[in-house]
């Protein structure tokens, strides 16, 4: 395909001749190999800003309903199995959600499926003000609930504008600082409403206008990414789809792909007891510390906040370690990493139930979060090398996988009233454990399991990451993208491996 | 080592403390006789300056000076059981520190045998549940000391009912569906947008 002058087009478009200057420096795809924290540059770092800042208003619309509960229970006269259905209904919608965003990311490219989702949705948080009785309560959070699968148009965003050596850590801190929202809304919506009632509106009124605050937030998040992103380097997918830079992959083979690799199953089944207790955790433990130790509801507010909040580092931290991991054991290495955090993450979680006092009580919880949020993006460090052609959808699967986990933990747990939340809290622990163990299991031919070295039938990267290519496609040369990675990904053999490795222009690569 | 120790003796005698003073609800007589204005069964209306009119006075059958203590007479707005089922911040716990049944206050006053009565105007931020009043006679450190009840033991009959505002108006419910409708509008004109500029690059 010939280059096409775009500049018309967009101010900021590249041109494919390659001398357009970005402000980061860039590998041959156009990928920014820097991660910059402080900058907003286009179209890398602004990308960056307006998937972890649209993530996180959906954060906060999503669990805006948890802090102000002790008002909105009294007002719509809901009973404890209201309260667990309604959590539960509001993580439930995602699970789809995120399966359907990687397949959308990939038609409409990731600008335009998250400004959609985030538009969708956000009628949902307007009409929470009208909700009148269990059952309107419980869908206003079902919808709202479906914008937390912009978790995924933000990873791949992210995968999309940064290059290998520095995607892990941009998908960590989006991730991360997108999850924030669950804590940030702790605090916000209680002195949103209290700011509300101390100009004279009665309580029942308030909490209602609160919903407004998210509710914009989210609005104006997708307006900006509608008019200030861009979804590759060189430009939006309509027009790089027509000049047929991008080719689109079989749909039904990267399913197929995806659903028969065990490992995705796995990964979604343990990122369902990390991040999955994540979001049950930020639909519960406001109300647990209200109840339980008879705080204020604007502390318990910010007790809550600090369990989301801790997501500023131990997300992106967790997904650092992966890497550092990485480079002395390889896979092996993640792999023990992420099931030794989890396994500690269960046995806060045990003991945070147990614990009696305010004080202690919030202690066990922040090193609890840490644990927990750290095993998230442990994760994602695992994640990308699972499969290369089927990568959107086995992180759409963990994803959903996460919020399957919050589904099944709220019903078994925390509806109605047959535990106490503290005893809910503890056996939530427990499942932890229990659901961690899976990662025993995974085990890659070419690099080893938890227990087993790489196969003794000498399989390679490459031989994996063929697998998924049949002889046909391999014949169109479809497979060349994947070829590259696999030998890339040589670096998961980690250091102790003779370093047959020849050096190229890309480090390895850490998350997509 | 000695400093620590003393620590922990002081916080275990404090926690002894409060549990001490956490009386509970079995341990009172009810000394106390308490009719409310509502009849059973009735509904009433928060937020519409409907009123409750609350009379109190000492038991006579008890024996003389179980009065003695008295300094304190707290009115209470509680729930009924059937308020309470699958609600645990509703909870009726024996211990009166952790109980949580009577959570509005009606009215505070000074103790005396008879010819108490209190009118109050429901508030607005009271829910809708079924409820009954409760007088509690407290002595001079605040803890305690007798009760009285519209109700009987088993909080089953003379229970009225409250029904609380809704909390939604009719402006927000439009700006609601006002602004809900902006958004999915701005979605249409974002796609139309799109189209628009990919049909004209590829004239």
């Amino acid at each position: 395909p010939t280059p096409k002058d775009t500049d018309m087009e967009l101010p900021n478009a590249a041109t494919n001749s390659g001398d357009k200057k970005f402000a980061l420096p860039v590998d041959s795809e156009n990928k920014a190999t820097e991660f910059r924290i402080y900058s907003a540059a286009a179209p890398h770092m602004r990308a960056f800003h307006l998937s972890w800042v649209s993530f996180f208003a959906c954060f906060v619309s999503t669990f805006a309903a948890p802090p102000l509960l002790p008002i909105i229970r009294d007002n719509l006269n809901l009973t404890s199995t209201d309260i667990g259905n309604a959590g539960i209904a509001a993580v439930t919608g995602a699970v789809f959600a995120r399966i359907t965003m990687g397949t959308a990311c990939d038609l409409f490219g990731p600008r335009l499926a998250s400004a959609a989702l985030i538009l969708l949705t956000a009628p949902a948080v307007f009409c929470s003000a009208m909700a009148n009785s269990p059952v309107s309560f419980l869908l206003v959070r079902f919808f709202t609930g479906f914008s937390l699968a912009t978790f995924v148009s933000t990873q791949f965003w992210m995968s999309s504008m940064f290059s290998a050596p520095v995607v892990g850590t941009a998908n960590g801190v989006a991730g991360g600082w997108g999850n924030l929202g669950g804590g940030a809304t702790q605090l916000i919506m209680p002195l949103v409403f209290s700011l509300i009632r101390d100009i004279g509106v009665t309580k029942f009124t308030a909490w209602r206008i609160a919903f407004s605050i998210p509710a914009l937030f989210q609005t104006l998040s997708a307006f900006a990414i509608f008019f200030l992103g861009q979804d590759l380097p060189d430009g939006n997918y309509s027009r790089l789809q027509k000049s047929g830079d991008k080719h689109k992959d079989n749909f039904k083979q990267v399913l197929y792909h995806a659903v028969t690799n065990y490992r995705g199953w796995i990964l979604a089944l343990t990122y369902g007891y990390c991040f999955g207790v994540e979001l049950t955790v930020d639909n519960i433990i406001a109300q647990y510390f209200y109840d339980r130790f008879n705080v204020s509801l604007h502390t318990a507010g910010i007790i809550a906040a600090s369990f989301g909040l801790a997501n500023l580092f131990s997300r992106p931290g967790g997904g650092l370690l992966s890497d550092v991991v990485a480079k002395k054991f390889g896979m092996r290495g993640r792999l023990w990493t992420l099931w030794i955090v989890q396994m500690l993450g269960g046995l806060f979680c045990i003991l945070l139930g147990k614990v009696g006092s305010l004080g202690v009580s919030v202690a066990v919880m922040l090193i609890f979060s840490v644990f927990v949020q750290a095993a998230c993006g442990l994760t994602f460090g695992v994640v990308p090398f699972v499969s290369r052609r089927s990568l959107g959808v086995i992180s759409g699967m963990t994803g959903g996988g996460g919020n399957v986990g919050a589904v099944l933990t709220q019903v078994i747990f925390f509806r109605g009233s047959r535990y106490s939340a503290e005893t809910g809290i503890t056996l939530m622990g427990v499942m932890i454990i229990c659901c961690t163990l899976p990662l025993l299991f995974i085990f890659f031919p070419q690099w080893g399991g938890l227990f087993c070295g790489p196969s003794s039938k000498g399989i390679t990267e490459e031989e994996y990451y063929m697998s998924e290519w049949n002889s046909t496609e391999k014949d169109k040369g479809f497979h060349k993208a994947s070829l590259k990675f696999a030998h890339n990904s040589r670096s998961e053999r980690g250091k102790k491996v003779d370093s047959a490795l020849t050096p190229s222009n890309e480090t390895p690569p850490t998350h997509v | 080592m000695a400093a620590r120790g003393f620590l922990v003796a002081s916080l275990l005698l404090s926690c002894l403390a409060v549990t001490c003073y956490g009386v509970t609800f079995s341990s009172l007589q009810r000394t106390l006789l308490v009719t409310a204005s509502p009849t059973p069964g009735q509904v009433l209306k928060a937020g519409e300056d409907q009123k409750i009119t609350v009379t109190w006075s000492l038991n006579q059958t008890f024996p003389a000076g179980i009065d003695s203590t008295y300094k304190m007479v707290k009115v209470k707005l509680c729930y009924a059981p059937i308020s309470q089922v699958d609600r645990a911040w509703r909870k009726t716990v024996d211990n009166l520190v952790k109980d949580k049944t009577c959570q509005f206050k009606v009215v505070a006053k000074p103790y005396s045998p008879s010819n108490n009565s209190f009118t109050w105007t429901l508030e607005r931020d009271v829910p809708s549940a079924t409820y009954f009043v409760r007088a509690y006679a407290y002595n001079s450190e605040d803890v305690a000391a007798g009760y009285g009840q519209t109700t009987d033991a088993h909080k089953t009959t003379n229970l009225f009912e409250i029904q609380a505002i809704s909390g939604r108006h009719a402006s927000l419910d439009i700006a609601s569906v006002c602004f809900s409708a902006f958004s999915v509008l701005s979605l249409g004109g974002f796609f139309f947008m799109e189209k628009r500029k990919a049909a004209r690059v590829s004239k």
